[in-house]
């Protein structure tokens, strides 16, 4: 049962993504030779305004690696291509075309950049920020940076900027060059990572970043590293910038720039790399011959154009080219599909004698409303505890306290021995917690394998280059795929799949993370007669055969009486009953409350 | 590096040869890079209007050298990007055979590379804070050494001035026009006794404005960034009933016309006014009413010496025999011209002595000239060109 | 006694420009990045009402209504397709903006305008002259705030909507026309922003890009308020103060970043703002 794919597919598998490897080299090649040829043929005109243009090519790409990708609507980008220019410019202002200058010129305008950004990757991102707080942010840093330039007096030029610095010694035609050279590289490096399987951590971070950070991957770190490599990216575009054009100016770091940027991308077609490439070249060279002549009418047209484009095609002109060509009868090829194998338990710890799970006097109330109290419970390694009680009861909210350690919540909460106080969820699920969401919570934009590998993130690490052929689960999380049929369907995007389906796909990614505790909020909602069984028989074999524990959330009673080895009665905040499945079920007290007659 | 460049001077050779043999009949072009669009789009019409004139009288009179002049105008959006699409446009792609623009210091300073690559003539024909050198950059307007002293010596002088407010945006024309007068107060003996800064994007000055009447000066001098900063200041100062005698360094007639009640009794500082009581003038206003009719923008400060920069660079082409730009260049300096504003020669290290009218804006918006300086000098500008 | 009537005047201006946006994002959860732009549209009213020789007061009536009726336009063709989309809602109303801008500037030029002062002179109070406008401006804003507190309060409308920012689902299910909530609404922010750019008209230029400057500092404004109106008030009253404390004893150019920057570390450190206190 080692392998899942036919060996036919397999062959397929194999030789398609070798192709599919060398497709983006290729096409840079191409693109390189084209373009070095180009000045040749292009008059000098085209050749300055090009290179400029491919220049703020390589801002739009990180605005896409961004905002595309990773969901972070960003106006910073110009920020830091701001601080890059003006680095280079002061200090090839002062040290001269020598080549410690221009050494001290690229490495500071990687650094100062890449420092402003981890400071506001480190602002923008933190447990529970919102989306909106990171654009705010990133709104408020190009004001700050281009006030810091005004204000700078002689040493950055004030308003005027700053003109007349050595710059590298090339013709007009060089620096074009070296411009269309650093877009390919850096279109190139965005394109190998956002086809490796490390690029999808950036999609699920935009899909979904609760499941990221209960798959125990550290969301803000991820943003947080995105943002500081983008800025130093954005510093070296500013740098070549400033030594194309020979002058920098406050509106390079300002917060309109950055509104343009944005703009382009969204004209090319967030999410898709070359449509924002293409968008901001077409669109800055189509700026340089219209706008001289029709001043406002450009900005109208282009300000229409964008509100329109934003409404009607989120997805900008690529994603328009896109679904034409799709209509053309050319067959698409699906995504490669990873070979399954089983991956040996991994060298977790051994469990220590500490129980699973214990819970010692938690209470909770949101203002004067008490929604938990009192709660003790301990929970052993092989034990399927189920939690019942009428809806209100506080199982969901006792299922959050258990799962993230920065809810404020009264008494102590230990895993394994570990107490939760103040942990990210992340750092509970680090400490061998998995947990799966009442409603199914998975990555929507990416397939079944994507979203399984995205589970094993944490102990196998991303493929930052390419896609690896094989995808290593372990036993148990290759059971949930085989009873559920999800082993055929790995590369179906995860919004195909049915309701149940779903839930069988996160409780796979779950038992992926090789938990020591599973924490179930009703696992079967929703679910046919038969889904239902097979993960009754799973939830079983885990904790039976596995050692894990299970704490499960169940209305189904009769589900619960077949699987639970002990069930636990939470009502109005209290932990009434706590006994095996004979003793609850037989219990007057639960009948009575699912009646709804107590009022403790 | 040294291949292209030896395709390229090979390439010029062959150009120059053919190109003095055609030179009897093709046009003179002269690139207007101007902001039509941003800050300085209020005041570009009247630059590009006046550019028009000059043309039009160069032509008419047989034009230079028995060329024709052709204008070519581009949108710099008023700023450095803009500028530099802008400059590429007309060097590379329009091939003007010099720049003759009224622009922002920050379009000016983003030009300037493309004007070195492609050795053309460039006259900047607007007021600046200074101290902007180039050897192919000539300046036919004021620079703070010509505007602030006649303002100050006027304070001191009428209205026994011995303190002074400094107002202006955070910008190198702000911070640039405010330090020279704060120097040149304290040389003469007055003391700045506040001198604050707001962003150029800044519309609050409510609490500049309140350590103003808290330090009770004898004299208020501001230079904000044009247009919409200068009118919201003026606003707010009117409205906190501020009345000292107040010189504005960056106001012009037009933009006081906008302020409407809140400009009455400002002063300002300007080589060129409507008012100025010469034939030259006379003649020249009476053409644009001519030539633009109820279209006309009011000629300034920033669009006559627009005017008078093209016959500037009429005369250089003359005296030099062509439009080469070396020779042209060398020309520049020793060619003069007698214009609106007086006679004109950019003979000062690249910049041009001037004659500064002190003005105070009446009741119903006009300038009264109320003091005259004759042949005011820029100073040491560019003591390296 | 100077820097009390500069701290409340300043407040009571920031709040008159952050009012409508915050209705906005109270109800409909969206940034109104046009906003700017309707401050502008308020503003060319009173270039109008002044054309038109009317009494420059009557600019405020005016000026309600239009930014109204077009506020009605913007929602049904651009804000409703991104009720879902709100970072998109962002990008699309900054675009409104610049098409608004450039209407604006096709239709009556670059220049600044020229329009009427509402009110002219200065009074003393408690032994300094102040800018009678500015205090007019602060009766102003106590008026608007008390008018949007009864709106709130008191009306059914205020009842619907305080209804949808609750829980939405719950208000459609409970039979409140959601739709017709959130584009009376947002006529009624739009309408607000152009009556707060006719008051500005006194302190500051009149041209197509004025209201862009006010923009951001309300918009960070409303994010510490997080759809309560009185923390709004409080925001305004803090940083209001704050930017003209830093004005008047630091730099005014620190003093005019302040709002933004230490909106953004009041957000970081408690991110329902000022709203939870």
């Amino acid at each position: 049962m080692l392998d899942t794919v036919p060996a036919a597919e397999r062959a397929a598998a194999d030789g398609r993504p070798r192709l599919a490897r060398a497709a983006p080299f290729v096409v840079a090649a191409l693109a390189a030779m084209a373009l070095w040829v180009a000045p040749l043929f292009l008059d000098t005109f085209a050749v300055n305004v090009l290179t400029r243009s491919m220049i703020y090519a390589v801002l739009a790409v990180t605005v896409d690696l961004l905002w595309g990708f990773a969901g972070i609507l960003t106006f910073g980008q110009a920020a830091f291509f701001g601080v890059g220019a003006y680095a280079a410019a002061m200090i090839l202002g002062t040290y001269g075309a020598t080549p410690l200058g221009f050494s001290a010129a690229v490495a500071t305008a990687l650094a100062a950049p890449a420092l402003l950004g981890a400071a506001v990757g480190w602002l923008s991102f933190y447990h529970r920020s919102t989306p909106l707080y990171a654009s705010v942010i990133s709104l408020v840093v190009p004001i700050v940076v281009t006030q810091l330039i005004y204000s700078g007096g002689e040493w950055t030029g004030s308003s005027s900027g700053l003109v007349g610095f050595d710059v590298l010694p090339f013709e007009i035609e060089g620096f074009f060059r070296l411009a269309a050279l650093f877009l390919i590289a850096v279109t190139l490096a965005a394109w190998i990572l956002v086809r490796a399987d490390a690029g999808r951590a950036l999609v699920a971070l935009r899909d979904n970043e609760a499941r990221c950070a209960y798959l125990g991957l550290n969301p803000r770190r991820l943003q947080i590293l995105l943002t500081t490599a983008l800025a130093g990216v954005a510093g070296l575009a500013g740098f070549l910038f400033a030594n194309a054009s020979g002058v920098v100016a406050p509106e390079n770091a300002g917060f309109l720039f950055g509104t343009e940027l944005v703009i382009w991308v969204a004209l090319g077609g967030r999410g898709t790399l070359l449509g924002p490439v293409l968008g901001t070249v077409a669109i800055d060279y189509l700026a340089a011959n219209l706008s001289g002549d029709l001043p406002f009418l450009w900005q109208l047209l282009l300000g229409t154009a964008f509100v329109a484009i934003i409404i009607l095609l989120p997805g900008g002109l690529a994603d328009l080219v896109r679904r034409l060509w799709g209509v053309l009868p050319v067959g698409r090829p699906q995504g490669a599909v990873p070979r399954l194998v089983a991956q040996a338990p991994g060298s977790a710890a051994a469990a220590p004698d500490a129980p699973a799970l214990r819970v010692e006097g938690l209470a909770k109330s949101y203002g004067s409303l008490t929604v938990l109290e009192n709660i003790d419970l301990e929970i052993r390694a092989g034990e399927l505890v189920s939690l019942v009680g009428p809806n209100g009861a506080g199982k969901t909210t006792l299922m959050r306290c258990l799962s993230d350690g920065t809810e404020p919540f009264r008494g102590a909460i230990a895993i394994g021995g570990v107490p939760t106080r103040g942990l990210t969820p992340n750092r509970i699920v680090g400490l061998g917690v998995g947990r799966k969401f009442q409603v199914a919570s998975v990555f929507e934009s990416l397939s079944v394998a994507d979203c399984l590998r995205l589970a094993r993130a944490p102990h196998d690490g991303l493929n930052p280059v390419g896609q690896d052929a094989t995808l290593g689960l372990p036993q148990a999380a290759l059971d949930v795929l085989r009873m559920t049929g999800l082993d055929r369907l790995l590369a179906q995007p995860t919004r195909l799949l049915s309701h149940g389906q779903k839930q069988a796909l996160e409780l796979a990614m779950v038992v992926a993370l090789e938990p020591r505790l599973i924490l179930l909020d009703e696992p079967t909602a929703g679910l046919t007669k038969a889904e239902r069984t097979t993960i009754g028989a799973v939830l079983k074999a885990l904790t039976a055969e596995l050692g894990i524990a299970a704490v499960l959330v169940e209305h189904d009673l009769d589900f619960v009486r077949q699987i639970s080895s002990r069930i636990v009665v939470l009502h109005q905040g209290r932990l009434v009953l706590d006994g095996t499945v004979e003793e609850v079920v037989g219990s007057e007290l639960v009948r009575t409350i699912y009646a709804g007659g107590v009022h403790a | 590096m040294s291949k292209s460049h030896l395709i390229g001077t090979v390439a010029a050779l062959a150009l120059a040869a053919s190109a003095a043999q055609a030179a009897d009949s093709k046009p003179i072009v002269i690139g207007v890079p101007v902001g039509l669009s941003g800050a300085n789009s209020v005041v570009a019409p009247s630059v590009v209007q006046s550019a028009e004139l000059a043309v039009e009288e160069i032509n008419a009179a047989g034009g230079v050298l028995g060329r024709k002049l052709v204008l070519e105008v581009a949108d710099d959006a008023s700023g450095a990007a803009g500028a530099q699409k802008a400059f590429d446009g007309l060097i590379y792609q329009k091939k003007v055979d010099v720049l003759i623009s009224m622009e922002t210091s920050a379009a000016r300073n983003a030009g300037l590379p493309a004007v070195t690559k492609g050795r053309v003539p460039y006259i900047y024909t607007s007021f600046y804070e200074g101290r902007s050198c180039n050897k192919n950059l000539f300046v036919d307007a004021w620079v703070p050494e010509q505007q602030v002293p006649p303002v100050v010596d006027a304070f001191a002088k009428e209205k026994g001035a011995k303190t002074y407010f400094l107002i202006g945006s955070d910008y190198a024309f702000g911070r640039g026009m405010l330090g020279f007068a704060r120097s040149y107060i304290e040389k003469t003996g007055g003391k700045v006794i506040g001198e604050e800064y707001l962003p150029m994007d800044g519309s609050d000055w409510t609490a500049i404005i309140s350590k103003l009447k808290d330090s009770k000066p004898d004299a208020l001098i501001t230079s904000t960034a044009g247009g919409a900063p200068n009118v919201t200041l003026t606003k707010q100062l009117r409205g906190a009933g501020v009345s000292l005698p107040f010189a504005n360094l960056a106001l012009d007639e037009g933009t006081a016309k906008s302020m409407g009640a809140d400009a009455k009794d400002v002063y300002l500082s300007a080589s060129y006014v409507t008012g100025i009581d010469s034939p030259q003038n006379k003649t020249f206003l009476a053409a644009m009413e001519k030539k633009f009719g109820s279209g006309m923008r009011t000629p300034n400060d920033l669009s006559v010496p627009e005017y008078e920069a093209i016959y500037l660079y009429k005369a250089a082409v003359e005296k030099a025999g062509g439009t080469e730009t070396a020779k042209v260049l060398e020309a520049l300096p020793s060619v003069s011209v007698t214009g609106p504003r007086g006679t004109i020669s950019m003979s000062k290290q690249h910049h041009a002595p001037l004659t500064m009218y002190l003005g105070q804006i009446q009741g119903d918006g006009a300038v009264k000239v109320v003091g005259t300086f004759k042949n005011v000098d820029p100073g040491a500008q560019c003591p390296k060109l | 006694m100077l820097l009390i009537l500069d701290i409340l005047t300043t407040a009571a201006i920031l709040f008159v420009v952050a009012i409508g946006l915050l209705a906005i994002f109270g109800v409909l959860k969206i940034i109104n990045f046009a906003h700017g732009a309707w401050l502008t549209i308020g503003a060319y009213c009173a270039v109008v009402t002044a054309k038109l020789g009317l009494n420059p007061w009557a600019a405020l009536p005016l000026a309600f209504l239009v930014g109204a009726a077009l506020g009605g336009l913007a929602e049904r063709f651009i804000i409703r397709p991104l009720y879902r989309r709100p970072l998109d809602a962002i990008l699309a109303t900054w675009g409104l903006g610049i098409v608004v801008g450039q209407l604006i500037t096709l239709g009556f030029g670059r220049d600044v305008q020229l329009t009427p002062n509402l009110l002219p002179g200065t009074v003393a109070v408690l032994g300094v002259d102040y800018s009678a406008y500015r205090l007019v401006a602060l009766g102003i804003a106590l008026v608007i705030g008390a008018l949007f507190a009864l709106t709130i309060e008191r009306t059914r409308l205020g009842l619907s909507a305080r209804a949808v920012i609750m829980n939405a689902t719950l208000a459609r299910s409970l039979g409140i026309d959601t739709t017709r909530v959130r584009l009376v609404v947002f006529m009624i922010g739009a309408g607000l922003a152009a009556l707060a750019g006719v008051l500005l008209t006194p302190l500051t230029s009149v041209d197509p890009n004025m209201g862009v400057s006010w923009l951001i500092g309300a918009f960070m404004l409303v994010m510490v308020a997080d759809a309560s109106f009185l923390a709004l008030a409080a925001a305004c009253l803090v940083f209001g103060a704050a930017q003209v404390l830093i004005s008047t004893f630091v730099s005014p150019i620190l003093g005019s970043i302040a709002v933004a920057v230490l909106a953004a570390l009041v957000l970081r450190v408690s991110p329902k703002g000022f709203s939870r206190a």
